[in-house]
């Protein structure tokens, strides 16, 4: 609850009887302002200096003597720190952390051109890897979600530069990331932080296929060891957020597999070595169920449909219809785990991919056989037909969650 | 990661109204810390661009033709040395070369006072004289040759030489190699023809 909705809304409230005036001014107390809040005006006027001091620097950088440059760098990463203390100190929380993430970037920005200012370039790793490395114990210190969210995207943006203009992955930088970003959300679950980590290992993972230029289906590996530890983690809403990554990515690669896997030139791209790739995925099979089972949640286990690896099966059309069943019997896991919950955020998910799938089994089954009009018009009929009945559906759920509750 | 975590929950809510408020004592240390290893982190790439320029050996190296227009693109050059492809009969290791193997090349000065290559090591090779070893990596191997990376392809341009590149032209790039082997450009010139 935010003060201002206690400020306009708390005459009513008393007014009505809810709570009495002396307790409306105690839950104002729980809800002091927002110290010192700096105004707008001066906000903006020092935004615009400190524009005016970046670009008189930028336009001269070539002109600058080398320790002015090197000064300018350093003054202004202390200076940012600094500032962000201060504010913090003065009760003014965000423009602070504001400020230390400024200071975090300057960090990156530092390394990168005094690199460029004695040619260093190199093949050098650990130049960027530092400022992972600072962005990690940043966050720590501060326990901050924008500082933890910076680090994500810095780390991923240190791997692709690795990969792409250096030509080498940096495992260091990947396993950092996985353990210094991965141990804090554990300790601090979070759904944001959650769904932001799981991003960010699944880029570094996808990056590191590509660096190897082995078959893409390993990255389920790496991407499945993330939704295990969403499996292990107590808070169900931010093990659930870390899940979502990877389970989007199976989802949207199992309905590739639907539409192409038909061709076995396609399927041959997917066909890692059998026996490594099946193990490992066992590995990680069983990894995933021991920490389902650990917390009472072994009915999620239907998540694990989308890993089937039926590539390896040379089967055609056959394979892509097989493939189908597997979607729909996900999607359709999906929604009756939903209608037990009774989580309405769970049934839109659902529904989405029901109809999802329903749209590529048509497109896939009757393309070929129909005139084109009649396969628009069937297919539009059959989703608002589905539509329909799953919305029907949901409200059904819906409305027994609302008689249900009230009762104990 | 079957780690319990009892502590997780209970001192949540004091440490997020300690965090919103003030860093404990011992946490502005670190903080102190922290900074100061990022400042000497930015002094120590200096540090180490300054040394390898002072301590170094200097080498000359031929370019191929450079283009002007690379500097529409940005602000530095894109540098192809002679050095960048080099035949496969160089090689002196047991082994076929791979890709992404480090590979260290013995320089020699010809009489015109640039260097070129005799020969190519997996392993850095003794020196004697005037011989100077550059390391690289290979990133291409073919049939006849090698193609090599040094991280010296790129030459970030002061401004004044943006105004001197009319044409296409070979360069001449003088190069700092430290004795613990890092390697920075410290001059480019263009070479008259």
């Amino acid at each position: 609850m935010s003060r201002k909705l206690l400020e306009t809304d708390g005459p009513d409230w008393v007014q009505q009887g809810v709570i009495t005036e002396a307790q409306r001014a105690q839950l104002l107390a729980l809800y002091p302002i927002d110290a010192a809040a700096i105004g707008l005006l001066p906000l903006l006027g020092s935004l615009l200096v400190g524009l005016s001091a970046l670009s008189v620097v930028a336009a001269n950088w070539q002109g600058l003597p080398e320790l002015v440059r090197l000064g300018l760098l350093l003054g202004s990463l202390v200076a940012a720190y600094a500032g962000g203390e201060y504010f913090r100190r003065r009760g003014n929380g965000s423009l602070g952390m504001g400020l230390i993430a400024l200071g975090l970037i300057l960090f990156g920005a530092s390394i990168v051109l005094t690199s460029q200012l004695y040619q260093l370039i190199g093949y050098d790793l650990t130049g960027l890897l530092a400022w992972a490395v600072a962005g990690m114990g940043l966050t720590w210190l501060y326990r901050s979600s924008l500082l933890f969210l910076l680090t994500a995207v810095i780390s991923g943006i240190v791997q692709g530069y690795n990969t792409g203009q250096l030509g080498a992955f940096s495992y260091l930088t990947a396993i950092g990331t996985a353990i210094g970003l991965g141990y804090y959300w554990w300790r601090r679950p979070d759904a944001l932080l959650g769904g932001v980590l799981a991003g960010g290992l699944l880029w570094q993972a996808g990056l590191l296929i590509n660096h190897l230029h082995v078959k893409i289906t390993w990255f389920f590996i790496p991407a499945m060891l993330v939704y295990a530890l969403g499996d292990w983690q107590d808070d169900r809403p931010a093990g659930r957020a870390l899940q979502g990554p990877p389970l989007a990515a199976a989802f949207l690669f199992t309905l590739g597999l639907a539409l192409f896997g038909e061709s076995d030139f396609y399927a041959n791209q997917l066909r890692a070595p059998l026996v490594p790739y099946l193990v490992a995925l066992a590995a990680v099979l069983a990894a995933s169920l021991v920490g389902k089972q650990r917390r009472g949640r072994l009915g999620s286990a239907t998540d694990w449909l989308l890993l089937l690896p039926g590539f390896y099966f040379t089967g055609g059309l056959p394979l892509a219809i097989a493939t189908l069943v597997v979607l729909y019997a996900y999607s359709g896991s999906v929604l009756v785990r939903a209608h037990q919950e009774q989580n309405p955020d769970r049934v839109t998910l659902g529904t989405v991919l029901f109809v999802l799938t329903t749209a590529v089994a048509y497109f896939k089954l009757t393309w070929g056989f129909l005139d084109k009009s009649l396969f628009f018009l069937l297919g539009g009929l059959l989703l608002l037909g589905l539509s329909w009945w799953l919305r029907r559906r949901a409200a059904h759920t819906l409305a027994a969650a609302a008689s249900s509750a009230p009762q104990p | 990661m079957s780690l319990p975590t009892p502590d997780s929950a209970a001192p949540a809510a004091p440490l997020a109204t300690a965090a919103a408020a003030l860093l404990p004592a011992s946490h502005r240390h670190w903080l102190l810390w922290l900074v100061a290893a990022q400042v000497l982190f930015v002094l120590g790439v200096a540090v180490a661009g300054y040394a390898t320029a002072a301590l170094g050996r200097t080498v000359t190296l031929q370019t191929e033709p450079v283009d002007p227009r690379d500097l529409l693109y940005g602000d530095y050059l894109r540098l192809r040395y002679q050095i960048s492809e080099l035949p496969g009969s160089l090689w002196r290791g047991t082994e076929v070369p791979r890709r992404r193997q480090a590979a260290y090349v013995l320089l020699e000065p010809r009489p015109s006072g640039d260097f070129e290559a005799t020969g190519i090591y997996p392993e850095a090779p003794a020196t004697s004289g005037q011989q100077a070893v550059l390391r690289g990596s290979v990133q291409d191997v073919w049939r006849r040759g090698l193609r090599l990376r040094y991280g010296l392809e790129r030459y970030y341009v002061p401004e004044t030489m943006t105004r001197r590149m009319r044409q296409r032209r070979r360069l001449r790039v003088t190069i700092s190699i430290a004795p613990w082997g890092q390697a920075r450009i410290t001059q480019v010139d263009t070479v008259r023809q």
